[in-house]
């Protein structure tokens, strides 16, 4: 019985997606990515929705490139959801030489966690998915 | 015709990958140039030639911060998945269920060797090949611009001759030296079918057609021989592939009873040379 409740506390605690339309509210949103952006690895964020737009990136350089790859993750997920009917996007990960990005779609917000390479992003998509 | 080698080899890649993870439902190679490498059966062209449209721009702003190591879509009924291998980039598309590790193992180790085989075995390229017979012509074409200028030569050249006109032995063939060794041109064999379709004539891209035209100028190329890796092979009639969607991909279009004959079939490739009579 112990070990049949073990096996549901740890499948509970596997990052599972975020289910996509979850009621949110941005205030919640912006603490749990505020909490998450002061994790080990993590660069910054960019929040996106209908009205408003929060970006917090260590380095302000490079706001433009983060900026357009997030957009552009967010785009193809869309051309490619339709093009091989992979249904709605739960996240898109971005695994470059020197960073790593996670986007995803929360309700009307869309967001995507820029860290350092090595970063585990399961971790990452767990905090934001249980805090 | 490199590529075509490629094409080749990396379909059987991919149709293999997907033998072995039938949750790989679409999968496809393209250069970083964007230039499509191989798909899969299931894919068609204009799916491949949209998928590449779309994530070009993300590739190449992926590459300004850095470089694209791979790039992952998880949507609630399937998986996409690009990684950057080489110069090259897999794209596969899994099933929801599917065992990414398994299918990522798999992909990861058999894309990569067939690769770097493919990099070993290097076959000659198809511009190398005609590159390199175009310039014997135009070496003989200076050595026969500076023979005239070596008067002595000449003279000996007169006094060789007479000798042979009267020992009765025949010169060697004046137009034989300066033919060209026929260049061979590896392909991709593909169906053709129908009733206005000659049994007995293959078709090759018009623009190789137009080479082997130029580099034979006094000589109509009208058949062409072709050699399977088995070693059979054939002589038949030649002309220009019509449909344009087989145009430069290095595809041979062989009638069923040319493909018997040989003992292959669609996808094998064949070597194929022009016969210069």
């Amino acid at each position: 019985m112990v070990k049949k409740k073990k096996t549901l506390q740890e499948t509970s605690a596997i990052a599972g997606p975020i289910v996509v339309g979850e009621t949110i509210s941005g205030d919640d949103l912006r603490a749990r990515l505020e909490e998450i952006k002061s994790c080990q690895g993590v660069i910054g964020y960019i929040l996106r929705n209908a009205n408003t737009a929060s970006i917090d990136l260590d380095d302000p350089a490079k706001i433009i490139d983060y900026a357009v790859l997030s957009s552009l993750a967010f785009d193809v997920s869309r051309d490619f959801s339709q093009l091989f009917d992979l249904g709605e996007l739960e996240n898109a990960i971005f695994c470059g030489k020197n960073i790593k990005m996670l986007s995803i779609t929360i309700g009307q917000n869309r967001i995507s966690i820029f860290t350092e390479k090595d970063t585990d992003l399961e971790k990452i998509l767990m905090k934001l998915h249980t805090s | 015709m490199e590529n075509g080698v490629y094409s080749f080899a990396l379909k059987n890649t991919l149709i293999e990958i997907q033998r072995i993870c039938p949750d790989v439902k679409n999968a496809f190679v393209f250069r970083e140039d964007g230039e499509i490498v191989a798909g899969d059966e299931n894919t068609t062209q204009e799916t491949v030639v949209r998928a590449i449209d779309a994530i070009d721009g993300m590739l190449e702003k992926g590459e300004a911060t850095g470089g694209v190591e791979n790039i992952v879509f998880e949507g609630n009924k399937g998986r996409l998945n690009v990684s950057h291998i080489n110069d090259f980039y897999l794209v596969t598309v899994t099933s929801k269920g599917a065992d990414t590790n398994y299918v990522n193992t798999v992909t990861h180790v058999l894309v990569p060797t067939v690769l770097k085989l493919l990099e070993k075995i290097n076959p000659a390229p198809l511009k190398t090949n005609l590159d390199n017979v175009q310039t014997e012509p135009e070496d003989l074409a200076i050595k026969h611009a500076v023979e005239p200028l070596e008067e002595l030569a000449e003279e000996v050249e007169t006094l060789e001759d007479e000798e042979l006109v009267e020992t009765g032995a025949k010169p060697e063939s004046e137009g034989e030296s300066i033919v060209p060794e026929a260049p061979v041109n590896q392909f991709i064999v593909e169906n053709i079918g129908g009733l206005l379709v000659s049994g007995d004539t293959v078709r090759i891209d018009n623009d190789i057609l137009l080479q082997w035209n130029e580099l034979y100028e006094d000589r109509k190329i009208e058949e062409a021989e072709i050699e399977t890796f088995g070693g059979k092979s054939t002589r038949c009639k030649l002309k220009a592939i019509k449909d344009s969607k087989y145009e430069g991909k290095g595809i041979i279009q062989m009638p069923e009873k040319i493909q018997n004959a040989l003992g292959i079939r669609k996808g094998e490739l064949v070597r194929v040379k022009p016969v210069i009579e």
